[in-house]
């Protein structure tokens, strides 16, 4: 009976298991996709030419703008907030999408090449919700500079610490704790402020547009964009994550085969111990043939029996099988942050009863055709 | 009550075909109190199943209160099991986990029937082990395992008790107070075939049948007057 259990405990556990780290994984997936940056972002459309001659190549042409014009920014912010309201169902006024442009100017500071990025303050913030000021403050005046953790380090800056850029004179105020990103390399300073310095009045490198829900039509509003804006080229960030999802599903599919050969084994393991215990009990039930059980109690005795141990595997596969995920899911999957999934409670309880019922089906059967005459006359 | 016509049963087939019982007639009237003796293999516990239920005939008929039940399925042959007959086996057929109590509950239990604790302890009274209900099998000696087989067989209120040797595990003294048991029965009014190879308890009953090698040689009407 002990075999029994065991078998049913380990294929729920491994079910069990698999999902957790799933859901964990997912959990973590959508996570970051919150955390870690924008939905979409809109870039300049740059078509890179290979330049080829009978073969010999001639280098690369790269044909249109190497900036937006800021002047598009209100029609992309037309576009990304008329999808989300028609999708949300929203019908007040006002802007919804956080949309972030940004400049790119690699220049000299102090004598070292560095990539200086000019940002609107707000709207970068609300973007970067991970950003902390280790030192000093954030951005709230045009003279202003805040420096990414190994730029600081790099350039040898501190906040209240000055700098030149291209002849204008800014204040450090402030340096970011590290992100693991390229923004740890990068100076800060306000868009309007590096705009005038470099001569880019109303051109930006970039945006960043955040919708605030994870259901926002992203790659609808990219369409959309590409569609109706020319000259920018609209990315939605699902098509990245869409990618990793994928992989994911793939292990996860893997897994689940796994899984689904631990529960046939499981399977074969409960009908094998059940088919010995009919054995083991013939008399027993000749006996309880001859006081007056019909075919289908005889049947229900184990069937019971299969419940009971189903059961009891169900419970213990849950708890196994959440603990497999916190020893694992780290070591697989660099899944870190596992935590039990109640829901998968009812689906473990579930699968183990069916497991070890169909797994009885046959053996309690058999039971049920014993004759009393002959196991009295077996012994 | 139960009459049986022309029975026959037929081990195997070709060579190793054994006629186990041949021609057998026989009726118990309510009341009736039949012993069956006869040699090993001559047929005795055979004739038993095959009134039981428990066993097939090859032909004939047993006929029970006017209804032919040699040719019930399974189901039928249950209801039968289930207040008309009941059985008494030589080796007891207790289940050892479960007590003495238990033991007599099972039929109640599975009758479909208001599970009576009452009544099996009111049983389990009466064939003298009040005191001994709550022992598994294994805690019990012989002679009270028999009663508890006893008991169990009565929960029912059956017409007829078959017993199958039930006292051939026994000593001569616990054998006389099982026979005592099973005389007070059928005083009470309930039939009971006993099958034995002891002619000092077949002198108990109120009829005995001899058999030989599947055939019924002799009826001996013990003529007690009861």
């Amino acid at each position: 009976m002990l075999f029994a259990v065991i078998g049913v405990i380990i294929g729920t556990m491994t079910v069990v298991g698999i999902f957790t780290i799933a859901s964990a994984g997912e959990a973590r997936m959508i996570d970051q996709l919150e955390k870690y940056g924008p939905n979409l972002t809109v870039i300049p459309a740059i078509s890179n030419v290979d330049m080829q001659l009978g073969g010999l190549s001639l280098g690369t042409l790269s044909v249109g703008e190497n900036y937006i014009a800021e002047e598009k920014l209100p029609q992309i912010r037309e576009i990304a907030d008329s999808e989300i309201k028609e999708v949300m169902g929203i019908d007040d006024e006002g802007d919804i999408a956080t949309i972030a442009p940004k400049l790119y100017i690699n220049t000299k500071v102090n004598g070292t090449s560095v990539m200086v990025v000019g940002v609107e303050p707000q709207e970068e913030i609300n973007i970067k919700t991970w950003w902390r000021v280790s030192e000093g403050e954030y951005l709230n005046h045009t003279d202003q500079a805040l420096l990414g953790a190994f730029a600081a380090e790099l350039l040898g800056l501190s906040s209240g610490d000055r700098i030149a850029l291209n002849g204008a004179d800014i204040t450090v105020v402030g340096i970011l704790e590290e992100t693991g990103s390229d923004e740890d390399y990068q100076i800060f300073v306000p868009l309007e402020t590096l705009q005038k310095a470099f001569d880019k009045e109303g051109l930006i490198s970039s945006m960043d547009i955040r919708a605030l829900c994870n259901a926002c039509p992203v790659v609808m509003i990219a369409d959309d964009i590409n569609n109706s804006i020319p000259g920018v080229r609209a990315i939605a960030v699902q098509q990245v994550a869409s990618a990793e999802a994928e992989m994911m599903g793939r292990i996860n599919r893997f897994m689940l085969a796994l899984a689904g050969i631990t529960l046939a084994v499981g399977l074969f393991g409960v009908g094998n111990t059940m088919m010995r215990s009919v054995n083991e009990r013939i008399k027993d039930i000749g006996i309880m043939r001859a006081v007056g059980a019909s075919r289908n109690q005889i049947m229900k005795v184990f069937i019971y029996q299969a419940i009971i141990i189903g059961i009891v595997g169900g419970v213990f596969g849950y708890l196994a099988g959440t603990l497999l995920a916190y020893a694992l899911g780290p070591v697989l999957f660099g899944v870190s942050s596992i935590s039990p999934v109640s829901q998968y409670f009812p689906l473990a309880l579930g699968i183990a009863i069916g497991v070890a019922v169909i797994a009885t089906v046959y053996p309690a059967f058999r039971a049920a055709r014993i004759k009393v005459a002959d196991s009295f006359r077996s012994l | 009550m139960l009459e049986v016509k022309n029975i026959t049963k037929i081990y195997g087939e070709g060579e190793a075909r054994v006629v186990a019982l041949s021609d057998v007639s026989l009726k118990v009237a309510r009341g009736d109190f039949k012993a069956i003796m006869g040699p090993s293999g001559s047929g005795k516990s055979t004739l038993l199943n095959i009134i039981g239920g428990l066993d097939r005939l090859s032909s004939g008929e047993v006929v029970l209160e006017g209804r032919r039940v040699d040719s019930l399925n399974e189901n039928a042959l249950v209801d039968i099991r289930r207040g008309k007959i009941a059985y008494v086996f030589q080796q007891y057929h207790l289940l050892p986990s479960l007590t003495a109590l238990e033991n007599v509950l099972l039929p109640l239990m599975f009758g479909e029937v208001r599970v009576n604790i009452e009544k099996a302890l009111d049983i389990l009274r009466r064939v003298g082990l009040e005191k001994r209900v709550g022992h598994q099998p294994s805690q019990l000696s012989g002679g009270e395992q028999q009663r508890v087989a006893i008991a169990r067989a009565l929960v029912n209120d059956p017409l007829l008790v078959l017993a199958d040797e039930p006292t051939g595990n026994m000593d001569q003294r616990t054998g006389r107070e099982i026979l005592d048991l099973f005389q007070q029965l059928n005083e009470g009014g309930r039939s009971i075939i006993m099958v034995t190879h002891d002619p000092e308890i077949a002198r108990q009953a109120k009829e005995t049948i001899v058999l030989r090698d599947g055939q019924i040689v002799d009826r001996v009407n013990q003529k007690k007057g009861r």
